[in-house]
């Protein structure tokens, strides 16, 4: 597993690891939706194209997974599958495959950057995130 | 990991770390605890957020946290910053994600016991009223011009619109509108998030609850407040939603770069912030005022809610039934105020992350009819746990910048409350003790058991010892409503 929930007296948290920046990404998603107690449960539907910007690898991390619960919350969808196409810099392009879900409401509101840190480990990137619900 | 060696204790209940402690510190913190409560502190992450947050550019006095500290992110909640104007700092998350997250209180004249054959229905009645539950949507269906005038306006829009009464505007903070919100500088996504979310309770820790005056501290004062042992009391307890989330979200984001264009190192990025006179702090500012003006129009729809709830449940059954606002507070807020600093007049702006106002008696920006007692201060307490009604002091005005606490403040984490606690059984335990609940969620009312907190009534305790809230009654739930 690539992540793991994280102590946190008012808030959540989890820690999330990654082979390297995309994968990292991609991982902090699956692990936010381990969170909000949302498993894979079909086919997506449809699929959006998503582009994210930040200043370092943090406000990236953040502003993405920022983005996805946007999209799930005003869309009343849930992101099945993740695919970052690129990443330039602190740019990045994706395309997410989303299935209709009405009754999904996540009890995440935002990803916070409290002690946010990626960090370089042995085994690629490592980092923890604190969520607001 | 701080340990109470690191603390000198200056009172009884006062706490210092002081600046020597780490380079980056400009001023002490201190910390109002008693023993127990500063050890259950130094459980968590809170003490070091407190320290964190005394290197704020601009910061002035010290940095503080109330009783029910407990551990947050960037700020602990329960913490007061105050910064220097001009060329001190404002910071999106001194203030929160949950902008204007506040308490109102609302009386009437009707007893529990004469209520008490239709507290069922009633508490069905709010629930089915008011929406609640995470996204829930509300009743209103506002365009985009309107949506600006509500957060331009707060409570008057309500009134305009005829779901207020001119004395819940009177008795609300801040007469239920920040002066100084611009819908421009809101972005197309908070009010996407916002819009159809006016009118709702919302989830985790928001609630509505039906309680019993079960206790009187000074009965002369609480008369003024129209506030009589027995009777019924309504509190709500719920702030700006998504709205209040987003605004918070897009600013935090802005300001990762602004900290770096200002020069501004922080040892906690949820820190970020922005001189309060720059550009950037005041379109900070304007936008914190709209989310606060949303919040406070958001309580009062559901006060209008459940005021047409009581009517449904109680006319031609129970007399003089009626609600009658005793006040509305925020306790996540920035407010420019003017504070004695050693004997000057200083303008500042004050952080309160769950934290509340609670300035003294001869306060002008009270309302006229409580000027000379003071501004009464709300603090709820755990689900099925006592709430209070509090005064503010001239002690507080002096110690901590007219501030005090705000709740219970947690120390058990969500994640293992969930894990330790069912919310069915909690749900049984509350209907023994003769409280109504109506839950959208049983792991929501798990997460917000009463043992997944600190005793209200200790945190309390100190504030009222310390002089910055003086008891003035304890109310007890009878109902509770929540998502």
């Amino acid at each position: 597993m690539n992540f793991e929930e994280i102590e946190h007296t008012a808030d959540r948290a989890f820690r999330v690891s990654g082979r390297d920046l995309p994968d990292l990404l991609v991982n902090a998603a699956r692990a936010m939706h381990a969170l909000e107690g949302i498993h894979s449960a079909g086919e997506p539907s449809a699929t959006q194209d998503l582009e994210v910007e930040g200043i370092d690898a943090e406000s990236l991390l953040v502003n993405w997974l920022n983005e996805i619960l946007f999209v799930e919350q005003q869309h009343q969808v849930v992101c099945e599958r993740f695919q970052i196409r690129e990443v330039n810099g602190f740019h990045l392009c994706a395309r997410i495959e989303t299935r209709k879900c009405a009754d999904h409401q996540s009890e995440i509101k935002a990803v916070t950057f409290h002690n946010l840190k990626v960090r370089e480990t042995s085994a690629g990137l490592e980092a923890e995130v604190v969520v607001d619900v | 990991m701080l340990s109470k060696e690191n603390f000198t204790r200056l009172g009884n209940y006062v706490w210092e770390i002081p600046r020597a402690f780490r380079e980056d510190m400009r001023v002490p913190a201190r910390l109002y605890a008693d023993e127990e409560l500063l050890d259950a502190a130094l459980t968590d992450n809170s003490l070091a957020q407190l320290v964190n947050t005394a290197t704020l550019p601009g910061i002035i006095g010290y940095a503080i946290a109330m009783p029910d500290i407990h551990q947050g992110y960037g700020f602990p909640i329960g913490g007061v910053v105050a910064t220097r104007l001009p060329g001190g700092v404002i910071s999106p998350g001194g203030v929160g994600y949950d902008i204007n997250c506040g308490v109102r209180v609302l009386i009437s004249e009707a007893s529990v016991e004469a209520v008490s054959p239709y507290l069922k229905d009633l508490a069905a009645s709010i629930y089915a009223n008011c929406p609640s539950g995470v996204g829930s949507h509300g009743h209103l269906h506002l365009s985009n011009a309107e949506l600006d005038r509500v957060l331009h306006e707060g409570s008057r829009w309500m009134l305009d619109n005829g779901c207020a009464l001119r004395e819940d505007l009177d008795r609300t903070e801040e007469f239920g509108r920040i002066p100084g919100a611009d819908a421009c500088f809101v972005s197309d996504r908070a009010r996407e998030r916002g819009r159809s979310q006016l009118g709702t309770l919302g989830a985790g820790n928001h609630f509505i609850e039906v309680d019993k005056v079960a206790e009187v501290f000074d009965e002369g004062v609480a008369a003024r407040l129209g506030i009589y042992a027995g009777n019924v009391a309504v509190q709500i307890h719920c702030g700006s939603r998504g709205f209040g989330h987003q605004v918070c979200e897009d600013y935090v984001s802005r300001f990762q770069k602004t900290v770096q264009d200002y020069g501004i190192t922080l040892p906690d990025r949820e820190l970020v912030c922005a001189p309060f006179d720059s550009k950037e702090g005041q379109e900070y500012f304007h936008a914190m005022a709209c989310a606060a003006n949303f919040a406070f129009a958001n309580r009062q729809l559901l006060t209008h809610m459940i005021r047409k709830s009581f009517d449904q449940t109680l006319a031609d059954k129970v007399k003089n039934y009626e609600l009658h606002q005793v006040y509305d507070i925020a306790h996540n807020m920035a407010k420019i105020e003017e504070h004695q600093i050693n004997n000057h007049q200083v303008r500042v702006c004050v952080h309160r992350k769950g934290a509340t106002r609670a300035f003294g008696p001869g306060s002008p920006v009270l309302p006229s009819d409580l000027r000379d007692l003071g501004q009464p201060v709300l603090i709820p307490g755990s689900m099925g746990t006592a709430s209070y009604v509090l005064l503010g002091t001239r002690e507080a005005m002096r110690q901590s910048f007219g501030s005090t606490c705000h709740g219970a403040g947690r120390v058990m984490s969500r994640a293992k409350a969930k894990k330790t606690i069912r919310g069915t059984e909690l749900r049984e335990q509350l209907e023994a003790r003769g409280i109504i609940v109506c839950a959208g969620s049983m792991s929501g009312l798990a997460e917000e058991a009463p043992q997944a907190y600190k005793d209200v009534s200790r945190v309390v305790e100190v504030v009222h010892k310390l002089g910055i809230g003086r008891k003035t009654a304890k109310l007890e739930p009878v109902a509770v409503v929540k998502g």
